[in-house]
């Protein structure tokens, strides 16, 4: 049970010199929660995720104030977009580190991963170090779950 | 005898350079520096652990204590949040109104407790208002800042030098009420005009959604609103309380700490989380400051300083007060006004000694250290708490934004004060 047999072998990312802009079209386009960040030899350097670009708009106050229930309409705050300078900048201004697990690592290894650095997708590298898929939760809880008694249904 | 004065001298000037800079915690920098003195006291034997336990006005710490576990419990039931939020609604989304409100309101909470913590816990609402309002936070967090500052000179628990000095020279409660307050609220107005002056451009900007404001609720701000009366309630006797303390004959510590034992009683809150909240490296660092000035005391530097005023008595003694105004707040918009208060207290004392009139000079030095604390960012600890905040936001308020408008609020103040103090020095 390693996590190669069961991760997507169709992964987007995109090269350290982009944009945020550009990061934004992509998520935007493939509907991504996750994007990896390479070198020009395909190996991650770093990731973002969905939640960095929208802390570009998401209001201070958030970070402040423990209880925001009492606040019923954010007003000026939900139409305040980033400016396009902003958005220019590179996306390295956004990148977080990258977790990455190798294709032959086990499952649980994999999901405990996940647990401990509060993350829901994981690039997965090669021996080489070279980007070769990636693989969330769902895919891992899926195949351990899959392999308990008589849960595996015929057609799968 | 010269040797002991010149090195604690020493230790005390670079501990305030310690402080001045940044380079260390000032409670660190407080408790190697109190070390410091009393080994060398003991080394040339001017000074000793009993001297400097006696040097420890434990009347400050106790009050300073009471209000801090007052405060500690009224934090968590988010009651400054309700009052910003109240602020926010009955501005209607106005600037110069929202400005007004939320100055005043943290101007009346830090009058009675710790500018700190009303700064504190008003300012990131104050963030959550102007940005739904889609308006510019900083004019709104530096006037919190200056006017708390302001207000907090009014009343005996206002602000920590008011607390060293009402103890120091036994002024009650009602003698702040009396001196203080009148002249602080000129001030205060003063400097509320000021503010609306200088931040005239931010003000006129149109907020971009006025009507969202109204959509708040402070009653769902206020989150526990049992723990909340309760606290006030003990709050309103013990304020009540003050007003009689000297008639009474009850120390302001004991009334605080008396206070702060029938809340715990009432409230009975997780200890631990209480405990966390109140202020412990502020005692710690007014413990260490009354050590080391002890220091200075005993090393006779405070009495060659007095000498040198004394020198000084041929001025006339309005002038001397309005000198000590003026001397005082610049030292204080640049070092920690504790400090400096707790080294000026025993050389007026020494001039009470040598028999100067010194009665006046004690409301000098109130005025002196508490509007000299608008004076730069890091004039006071709620100046560097709003500064430390909104440097986390988009928009953060520069040491020169700082100084375009503090630096004037300071200048006013002591210009209104030493007016009045003239005016109404022979009342002092």
């Amino acid at each position: 049970m390693i996590v190669g047999d069961f991760m997507q072998h169709k992964v987007v990312a995109i090269e350290a010199k982009s944009t945020i802009q550009e990061a934004a079209r992509k998520i935007v386009k493939q509907h991504l929660g996750v994007l990896p960040i390479v070198d020009e030899q395909g190996k991650p350097k770093g990731i973002v995720h969905l939640q960095d670009l929208l802390n570009l708009e998401l209001p201070d106050f958030v970070h402040f104030v423990g209880d925001v229930d009492f606040v019923h309409d954010f007003g000026a705050v939900e139409t305040t977009r980033p400016t396009t300078e902003m958005l220019m900048r590179s996306i390295t201004t956004l990148m977080q580190p990258v977790i990455t697990v190798d294709e032959n690592c086990g499952l649980l290894r994999a999901y405990a991963l996940m647990l401990q650095h509060r993350i829901f997708d994981i690039p997965v590298v090669n021996k080489s170090g070279k980007l070769v898929g990636i693989v969330s939760r769902v895919d891992i809880g899926t195949a351990i779950l899959s392999q308990w008694s008589g849960v595996r249904t015929k057609k799968s | 005898m010269m040797l002991p004065a010149i090195l604690t001298s020493a230790i005390f000037l670079a501990t305030l350079w310690l402080i001045f800079s940044e380079k260390l915690d000032r409670t660190i920098t407080g408790i190697a520096g109190a070390a410091l003195t009393v080994a060398l006291g003991k080394l040339l034997g001017f000074y000793s652990e009993t001297a400097a336990l006696k040097s420890v006005d434990f009347n400050t710490l106790g009050l300073l204590l009471g209000m801090m576990i007052l405060v500690a419990l009224l934090e968590p039931t988010g009651f400054f949040q309700y009052l910003a939020v109240l602020a926010a609604r009955l501005s209607k989304g106005r600037p110069v109104r929202l400005l007004i409100l939320l100055g005043a309101i943290t101007t009346i909470l830090s009058m009675f407790l710790d500018n700190v913590t009303t700064v504190v816990l008003i300012a990131p609402v104050t963030i959550l208002i102007s940005e739904i309002l889609g308006v510019n936070p900083v004019p709104y967090l530096i006037t919190e800042a200056l006017l708390s500052n302001t207000g907090g000179v009014a009343t005996l628990v206002g602000d920590p030098p008011n607390v060293l000095i009402g103890s120091a020279a036994g002024l009650s409660f009602d003698d702040f009420l009396i001196h203080s307050l009148p002249i602080v609220l000129v001030a205060w107005f003063a400097v509320l005009f000021l503010l609306r002056y200088l931040f005239r451009r931010e003000l006129t900007i149109e907020p971009k959604n006025s009507k969202a404001v109204m959509e708040l609720n402070p009653t769902e701000a206020l989150e526990d609103r049992r723990m909340a009366q309760r606290v006030l309630i003990v709050l309103a006797i013990a304020i009540l309380a003050f007003f009689f303390h000297s008639r009474l004959h009850l120390s302001p510590a004991f009334v605080a700490l008396t206070a702060a034992a029938v809340a715990l009683l009432w409230v009975r809150p997780n200890m631990r989380e209480m405990l966390e909240r109140v202020e412990w490296s502020v005692l710690l660092f007014f413990a260490a400051l009354f050590v080391m000035v002890g220091g200075l005391e005993a090393a006779g530097v405070l009495e060659g300083i007095v000498k040198l005023l004394e020198n000084a008595s041929v001025i006339p003694p309005v002038l001397f007060g309005v000198a000590l105004i003026w001397i005082i707040g610049i030292i204080s918009a640049f070092v920690d006004n504790v400090p400096i208060t707790i080294a000026m207290i025993p050389v007026i004392q020494g001039l009470g000694a040598s028999g100067m009139k010194i009665d006046p000079l004690w409301w000098a030095l109130v005025f002196g250290a508490g509007f000299g604390g608008n004076g730069s960012i890091i004039g006071s600890t709620a100046n560097i708490v709003v500064v430390s905040l909104s440097e986390k936001t988009r928009t953060p308020i520069t040491a020169k934004q700082w100084n375009k408008i503090g630096f004037p609020a300071m200048l006013l103040a002591c210009v209104v004060s030493s007016i009045l103090y003239v005016l109404v020095y022979p009342l002092f």
